[in-house]
C-alpha cells in the first residue's frame, strides 16, 4: 500500500481546482491501495503511441481520458478491441479530436475479457459516514440496483456478508463454465475502498464500474473518483 | 468539591426507572389535563411510590397537598414529571436537578418540534440544564413505562404491571402507547419503555448501552426516525445486538435523497439502502412496521433461544398445502414430508374424508377432539428433524355447532383442554407449539365468537403458548430468530 502516493495524486488535482481525477489519476490511487485495475499508459502524442501499444498487447482498449471527461462512451470517446497498429492510429485521431482539444491524452488499456460485471463505490452518507458498495455492474447497475453497503472500517467476514447480500450473488459461483470469483480478492478490494476512504477525507465519491472477473479475478475496468 | 468526581456524573438510571420519590409539575385542580392525567395513571395502575404534586396556584387534588413550588417538597427527589407550558419548563427542569432528581420527562410540546426560533431556543435551554446534571426524556414525549415501578406513559393506566423481556424506545409516543397495548393483549411483556418525543437528551444511543446491560432486559425492540451521531448509534447497535437480540423498525425511509451527486454509487446510497445494510451489519433485525415487530418479540419471548429448520404444520383453513409450503420456504423454514410408516400412524387418528396425514397435516373436521390433535401432535414430534410445530386452529366452527345444540360458543369450545394438551405436547417433547388463532367470524352477529376468542387467546397465552392471528406472521418471526441464532453461531 502507498498511501503517499494516492495523497499526492488527490492534492495536485485539488491544486488545479478539479473535482474529479481522471480515470488514470483514479486507478494509480486504487493501485496505491493494491485495487487491481487494468494495465494501462496515457498516451499524449501520437509518437508515443507505438511503445504503448507494445507494452499492453493486443487486443486493447483506447479511451479519451481528462479530468473533464465523463460519459466517455456517450460522447464516442472509446475503442474496445483494437487489434493493429493501424487501427490503433486511426482511432488515436479519432478520440482526439473528439476530446476538443480539453487537454488530456489517450488512455491505452489492456482489454479484459469476462461475462461477469460487478460495480463497487464509494460513498460519503451524511449519516453514517463513509459507506462502501458492492453490486451487480454494468447496465444492471442502474436497472436492477441489486446492490448492498457496509459502513467503513470493517472486516474480511463483513465484505463477504455484504456480497452475499446481494439477490444475484449466484454469480458469484461457478457458473456456465465460468470459475468462481475469487471472493478472497474482491473482499480484499471492499475492504481497501474503505481504508482509502477513510485515510483521506477529501474524496467524495468513487465508482468502480464495471469491476470485471476475468476468470476467477476481479480488476476495476472502469473508475471515477470525486472529490469534496 | 472533589475534583476527581467525573462529569458529568454517571446517569442513575435506577432511580429514573424506580424512583421511590416522584413529582408531578403541572397538576391542574380541574379537567384531566396532562399532569392530572399522569397522575391518576400512576394511581391506577398501582404506582405505590410517593407522588408529589407542584401546581403554582396550591391546594390539593384527591386530598394530596399540591406544593406552589418544586422547591416546597421536603427532602429530595428522584424523577419528575413535567407538563407545564413550554417557557416554563427549563426553569421548573433546573428546580428538579437543584432537589436531586437523576432525570425527568417532558410531556410538554412547544419546542424543537415547532421550528420556530423560540421553540429551538427553549429546547437548547433544556440542554444546558441536563449538562449541570440531569437527564432528560423528551421534551414532546409521553414518557417511560416500567411494569416493575409502576411508571407508566401517558395514557396508560390500563397497561400491564407484568414484567418481561422487551426492552422499546421510540421517539413517537403514539408508537408507544399502541405497541404497548398491542403487546399487553398478544402476551407481549416489558422490561422498560420509553418514549423520547425530541429525544434532547436521552435518546436511542445511550438507552442502547443500558438495555445491554439491564438484567431485566431480553431483547430491545425500537421504532427510530433519525439518529443524532450515526457512529456512536451504529456502535452501540453492534455490542447490543451481540449480546441481545435487537429489533429495529426504521420510519421514514425515503428513496435515494436530493443531494447532488456525480457517481453511479451516491446516488443509489438513499437512506433506505444505508440504513438497510447498517441494521445487516450491525447484526440488528429489521423489521417492516410495528406488527411485525411485535410479532417479532413475541417469537423471541416464548421460543427458547435457537433455530427452527423444520417444522409442522397441523390443523385446518386455507393456509394449508402447498401454500405453507411456498411462505415457510420464503422465510428459510421447511415443511418435511413425513415418513410412509409415520404418516400411516397419523393417518389412523384422522377423521374420514378430507383428511390429510403427510406434513402439513390437515385435519379437514374442525371437531376433531383435543385428545385426538394431542396424540397427532405427538406422533409428528417424533420425526427427529421436527424442531417446532405450528397448530392453526379452526375453532371459529363451533359457533355452529353452539346454535344447533343451542349453547353458547364458550360452552362447547374446548379451547381450554385444547390449551392444556398443547402445553403438555410441547413440554413433553421438547418442541414449542406455536397456535394460530384466526377469526373470520367479527361482525356484530358474532360477539360471542370474538369474546371467546378472547378468552381462548388468553388461555394459551398465560400457558406461554405463542399465538399469531396468521400462519405467514409466525413463519416470518420464525425466519428473524432463525437469522439471529445462527448468525450468533457462526
Amino acid at each position: 500500500m502507498n498511501k503517499e502516493q494516492a495523497r499526492q495524486i488527490i492534492q495536485a488535482a485539488k491544486q488545479e481546482g478539479r473535482k474529479t481525477l481522471s480515470e488514470y489519476e483514479a486507478k494509480q490511487v486504487l493501485a496505491a491501495y493494491d485495487i487491481p485495475v487494468t494495465r494501462e499508459i496515457l498516451v499524449d502524442e501520437r509518437p508515443a503511441l507505438a511503445d504503448a501499444l507494445g507494452k499492453i498487447g493486443y487486443p486493447l482498449v483506447m479511451k479519451g481520458c481528462a479530468a473533464e471527461i465523463a460519459h466517455k462512451t456517450e460522447k464516442n470517446l472509446v475503442r474496445v478491441d483494437v487489434r493493429s497498429e493501424a487501427e490503433a492510429g486511426t482511432a488515436f485521431d479519432e478520440i482526439k479530436a473528439g476530446m476538443n482539444g480539453s487537454g488530456g491524452g489517450v488512455l491505452v488499456q489492456e482489454m479484459i475479457s469476462g461475462r461477469r460485471e460487478l460495480v463497487m463505490g464509494l460513498t460519503r452518507d451524511p449519516q453514517f459516514g463513509a459507506c462502501v458498495m458492492f453490486g451487480l455492474g454494468g447496465i444492471f447497475t442502474e436497472v436492477l440496483k441489486d446492490i448492498s453497503f457496509r459502513k467503513a472500517p470493517f472486516d474480511r467476514q463483513d465484505a463477504l456478508e455484504m456480497m452475499n447480500d446481494i439477490k444475484g450473488r449466484k454469480i458469484l459461483d461457478a457458473v456456465r463454465g465460468m470459475p468462481a470469483a475469487d471472493t478472497d480478492a474482491l473482499a480484499a478490494m471492499l475492504i481497501n475502498i474503505g481504508r482509502l476512504s477513510l485515510d483521506i477525507d477529501d474524496i467524495a465519491e468513487i465508482d468502480l464500474n464495471p469491476v470485471i472477473l476475468s476468470g476467477a479475478k476481479p480488476v476495476a475496468v472502469d473508475a471515477l473518483i470525486v472529490l469534496k | 468539591m472533589t475534583p476527581s468526581t467525573a462529569y458529568p456524573p454517571p446517569t442513575d438510571f435506577d432511580r429514573i426507572f424506580h424512583p421511590k420519590r416522584l413529582v408531578i409539575v403541572g397538576v391542574s385542580k380541574e379537567g384531566l389535563g396532562f399532569g392530572a392525567g399522569i397522575f391518576a395513571s400512576l394511581r391506577l395502575i398501582g404506582f405505590e411510590e410517593e407522588i408529589f404534586l407542584v401546581n403554582p396556584k396550591g391546594g390539593e387534588l384527591n386530598g394530596e397537598t399540591i406544593y406552589r413550588s418544586v422547591a416546597d417538597i421536603p427532602g429530595i427527589i428522584d424523577f419528575a414529571i413535567i407538563a407545564v407550558a413550554a417557557r416554563a419548563v427549563p426553569e421548573v427542569l433546573d428546580a428538579c436537578r437543584e432537589k436531586g432528581a437523576a432525570g425527568a420527562e417532558i410531556f410538554s410540546s412547544g419546542f424543537k418540534e415547532l421550528a420556530t426560533e423560540e421553540g429551538i431556543a427553549l429546547e437548547q435551554a433544556l440542554v444546558k440544564v441536563a449538562a449541570k446534571g440531569i437527564r432528560v426524556i423528551g421534551p414532546n414525549c409521553f414518557g417511560i413505562y416500567c411494569p416493575k415501578s409502576g411508571l407508566t406513559v401517558l395514557p396508560g393506566p390500563d397497561l400491564s404491571r407484568e414484567s418481561g423481556p422487551v426492552a422499546f424506545s421510540s421517539q413517537s409516543g403514539g408508537m408507544v402507547v399502541d405497541f404497548t397495548n398491542a403487546g399487553k393483549s398478544m402476551g407481549l411483556k416489558f422490561s422498560k419503555v420509553v418514549s423520547f418525543g425530541n429525544g434532547c437528551d436521552l435518546r436511542e444511543t445511550e438507552l442502547l448501552d443500558y438495555f445491554r446491560d439491564d438484567p431485566d432486559t431480553g431483547m430491545v425492540a425500537m421504532y427510530i426516525e433519525g439518529v443524532h451521531d450515526g457512529d456512536a448509534f451504529f456502535k452501540a447497535l453492534k455490542r447490543t445486538a451481540a449480546e441481545k437480540p435487537v429489533i429495529v423498525n426504521k420510519g421514514g425511509l425515503s428513496v435515494a435523497g436530493s443531494r447532488a451527486v456525480q457517481s453511479h454509487t451516491a446516488s443509489m446510497g438513499g437512506s433506505r439502502e444505508i440504513w438497510q445494510s447498517i441494521l445487516r451489519q450491525a447484526k440488528a433485525i429489521q423489521v417492516g412496521d410495528m406488527a411485525e415487530m411485535a410479532q417479532t418479540c413475541l417469537a423471541f419471548s416464548l421460543l427458547p433461544r435457537r433455530a427452527y429448520h423444520n417444522i409442522t404444520v397441523l390443523g385446518g383453513g386455507g393456509a394449508l398445502g402447498v401454500a405453507a409450503a411456498d411462505m415457510a420456504e420464503t422465510y428459510g423454514v421447511q415443511i418435511p414430508a413425513f415418513a410412509k410408516a409415520l404418516a400411516d400412524r397419523i393417518d389412523e387418528h384422522l377423521p374420514r374424508p378430507g383428511s390429510s396425514p403427510g406434513n402439513p397435516v390437515d385435519v379437514a373436521n374442525p371437531f376433531v377432539p383435543p385428545k385426538t390433535l394431542k396424540e397427532i401432535m405427538r406422533l409428528a414430534a417424533t420425526d427427529e428433524r421436527i424442531d417446532l410445530q405450528i397448530f392453526t386452529s379452526l375453532i371459529h366452527h363451533y359457533k355452529n355447532m353452539a346454535m344447533m345444540m343451542g349453547k353458547t360458543v364458550k360452552e362447547v369450545t374446548p379451547y381450554l383442554e385444547l390449551a392444556d394438551d398443547i402445553k403438555e405436547v410441547a413440554a413433553e417433547t421438547g418442541k414449542p407449539i406455536i397456535v394460530i388463532l384466526s377469526n373470520p367470524k367479527n361482525g356484530l352477529d358474532h360477539l360471542d365468537v370474538v369474546d371467546m376468542f378472547a378468552d381462548a387467546r388468553q388461555a394459551f397465552i398465560e400457558r406461554g403458548i405463542p399465538v399469531f392471528s396468521d400462519l405467514r406472521d409466525a413463519l416470518r418471526a420464525i425466519g428473524h430468530v432463525n437469522k439471529y441464532y445462527e448468525r450468533k453461531s457462526s
